[in-house]
């Protein structure tokens, strides 16, 4: 190893120390500690009783946990592939020649800057059974309407993925719109030549060559879906007869850790939304190796 | 490029160091206000802070429309006492217990704050609060006993010692909208009326004015828990060792208040609930009459004017299972500080007058809330003219204490859970009884 590399590998860390201080102080650290204080019961400020797996086995056994671990891949299952797919076609679209092209990516982008509060106030109002415009349309159109969107059980976790597509399928746009843009044009050149369709195009050089991009994008919707918490907390009050349908499982956690002050077993459940999620994301590390090209 | 390296890392170094001071100055400007140990030996010995090093206090409670009532207590205490300032910040219910919880577990609570019977027990038992029981005892040994009701004193007494001043009261009346009523020729409520009356003049105002009867959502202190005293059953024991739903009078207590809801039609179901909630409902002048707290009359009084509402004490129940089916919940507030408060006797000086009849008539007539203290709560019904707020300090004869215990947070998300599915029919209101008893007993018995 020549000096002249160590001395760049040395500016190298000091540049990434201050990142590597802070993943230690505010990611590593409260992972471990998580980890530490679910095999404890919790009591008020800082008395914990060890108990060893006892949070766990409770968890296990408890119908509850598994309606909630339930609801959360439903809600999986209603976002992702709407958010993904969706995403890809709006980023194909974006990626042509069209007039105000910087307008439209603004626009799609735009939800995903406002606050999930805020998004979550707004779509209950417009989900509202009275005077919410998604029944009036509904309505407008002869289709049937007075449909209690966020406190009928069958439809509150639809009402919440919806509000979810709507808010980060934009973002998923832009960033397959960067893998898109990556793409050379030399190969439609070619294809066009050849005399290749449009959709031929797309499943022969576009769906490959952003396959990369699309994964990325697949893992961090599952992840984001699975962790979803914000939207549900906002538009579905404790008092809502839906609330039982639309439990996460973080937001089962914060019912656990906040409200009934069980940190220990609340500690325990984030244990086992961060297990799900390694187990989901091993699963398609795996599948890549099936529809993900790396070289080109 | 590797000078450029070197600038770039020199520059982050910066911002480094920068943000650790900044860290320091700010964690330096949040000790500041004389919560250093001299300042406060410097004035105790007498108790009284009239002299001494200026000292800033903060206070924090809950309820933006006491804010005024908070202040002008602060501005009393501060003419008396020039150099004692006293900071009031609002937080909001829901924000509130979180906070307090993290402060305490970080040493650095507020000088004063609002405790709540739901919470109390806990930050008593774990020693956070400062002991206030001979706060008085150069007046009087049995000033707590003399001045306040029991119950409120009783509500922050932890194995005999009292660690909390008590503030307000609240009880649980019937609002009314006289425009409603007039509309379909109705008499207005008064102390006559029984559940049956309440259940037919609904019913009438329904039928003649297409409104909402009764506002009857699903809640706790406002809503279920009166019915169920007012029929002569109980939440929980008086000992905190068994909960009492399979109780007759309890289970006839829900069963009224629920079936408003869910028997009849005067009334929104649980799901038009979660649209738009009972006082919204209300001040839009959807329903003729609903269940409120004290706490909430502010609201209405301030900011809908035109609203022409009055109120009226609960009805009662026609046949109890025993009592003559009159009850009210009635909870407290109280005032209390930390054990570890580093200036802990201008605190108590300052909790010392706040208890003090001075005190609760300011706290009344500004509006606050009912006054703890004996007597005082005509103080608070006066500021709402034309009102009959009275109804309120009324109820306070019969009230029932507001039922707590150590582990409720634990237990209550349970039987607001089931309850809710008795509210959507995916349960029958025998076997949600079976269930809470059950989850409440077990919590209670670990206690």
């Amino acid at each position: 190893m020549s000096k002249n590399y160590k001395k760049e590998a040395l500016a190298g860390f000091f540049m990434a120390l201050p990142t590597i201080i802070g993943l230690i102080i505010l990611n590593f650290y409260p992972l471990c500690r998580t980890v530490y204080m679910s095999f404890f019961q919790s009591g008020s400020f800082g008395k914990w009783k060890f108990v060893g797996l006892d949070n766990y086995t409770k968890m296990f056994q408890s119908s509850g946990f598994w309606k909630v671990t339930g609801n959360t891949l439903l809600f999986m299952v209603y976002t992702v592939p709407v958010t993904v797919i969706g995403g890809l076609l709006i980023a194909v679209l974006l990626d042509q020649k069209i007039k105000g092209k910087t307008v439209f990516r603004a626009i799609y982008f735009l939800p995903m800057v406002v606050a999930p509060a805020a998004v979550a106030m707004v779509w209950k109002w417009l989900f509202n059974t009275d005077f919410g415009i998604v029944n009036l349309t509904l309505k407008a159109l002869h289709l049937p309407s007075g449909i209690n969107w966020i406190s009928d059980p069958k439809t509150a976790l639809l009402a919440c993925a919806l509000v979810t597509i709507w808010s980060s399928v934009g973002y998923d746009a832009i960033l397959l719109l960067s893998g898109l843009q990556g793409i050379s044009r030399t190969y439609y050149e070619a294809a066009r030549i050849d005399g290749a369709s449009s959709f031929q195009q797309f499943k022969k050089i576009t769906l490959p060559l952003v396959s990369p991009t699309l994964f990325f994008v697949l893992i961090m919707r599952i992840m984001a879906s699975i962790k979803v918490f914000d939207i549900v907390y906002m538009m579905i009050e404790k008092t809502n007869p839906a609330i039982r349908s639309c439990e996460t499982i973080l937001y089962n956690f914060y019912q656990e850790t906040f409200v009934k002050n069980n940190k220990g077993y609340g500690a325990s459940m984030v244990v086992w939304c961060v297990i799900l999620i390694s187990i989901i994301t091993l699963i398609q590390f795996i599948g890549q190796k099936k529809w993900v090209t790396y070289d080109v | 490029m590797k000078g450029k390296k070197a600038r770039i890392a020199l520059g982050m170094a910066i911002c480094l160091s920068a943000s650790a001071l900044a860290g320091c100055g700010a964690k330096e400007g949040n000790t500041e206000g004389g919560s250093t140990p001299e300042s406060s030996s410097a004035v105790s010995g007498s108790g009284t802070a009239s002299e001494g090093k200026p000292v800033k206090l903060t206070m924090l409670g809950w309820e933006i429309y006491q804010q005024a009532g908070m202040e002008a207590l602060a501005e009393a205490y501060h003419e008396e006492h020039p150099n004692v300032t006293i900071e009031v910040q609002i937080s909001t219910w829901s924000e509130y217990w979180t906070k307090l919880e993290a402060m305490a577990n970080s040493g650095s609570l507020p000088d004063i704050f609002w405790m709540h019977t739901n919470e109390f027990s806990k930050y008593a038992d774990a020693g956070m609060l400062a002991e206030l029981t001979d706060l008085y005892d150069e007046e009087d040994k049995d000033y707590f006993k003399n001045n306040f009701p029991d119950n409120l004193v009783g509500n922050f007494t932890y194995d005999d010692k009292i660690y909390g001043i008590p503030k307000d009261v609240d009880t649980v009346a019937l609002v009314y909208n006289k425009d409603i009523f007039d509309e379909a020729g109705v008499a207005y409520p008064d102390d006559t009326w029984t559940w049956d009356t309440l259940v037919e003049v609904s019913e009438t105002i329904k039928e003649k004015t297409g409104k909402y009867g009764m506002l009857a959502d699903d809640t706790e202190q406002e809503g279920w828990l009166n019915t169920i005293y007012q029929a002569g059953g109980f939440y929980i024991s008086e000992d905190k060792t068994k909960a009492g739903f399979e109780d007759e009078g309890t289970k006839k207590g829900l069963k009224e208040y629920i079936g408003w809801q869910t028997e009849h039609d005067f009334s929104p179901n649980q799901k038009e609930f979660s649209d738009l909630g009972r006082v919204e409902r209300f001040v839009a002048g959807e329903g003729a009459m609903m269940n409120l707290g004290s706490w909430g009359i502010n609201n209405l009084y301030i900011n809908y004017p035109d609203l022409n509402w009055d109120v009226a004490v609960l009805p009662k129940c026609p046949d109890p299972v025993k009592g003559d089916g009159r009850a009210s919940i009635s909870n407290g507030l109280a005032y209390a500080t930390a054990a570890d408060n580093p200036n802990l006797d201008v605190v108590k000086d300052v909790l010392k007058f706040l208890g003090t009849k001075e005190a609760a008539v300011i706290h009344g007539e500004n509006g606050a809330a009912i006054p703890a203290f004996n007597n005082t709560g005509d103080s608070w019904a006066n500021n709402y003219e034309g009102k009959n707020v009275k109804a309120y300090v009324d109820q306070l004869e019969y009230s029932v204490q507001f039922p707590y215990s150590k582990s409720k947070s634990a237990w209550y998300p349970e039987v607001e859970a089931t309850l809710l599915e008795v509210y959507s029919g995916n349960l029958d209101l025998d076997k949600a009884c079976e269930q809470c008893q059950q989850v409440v007993d077990e919590n209670l018995a670990a206690e």
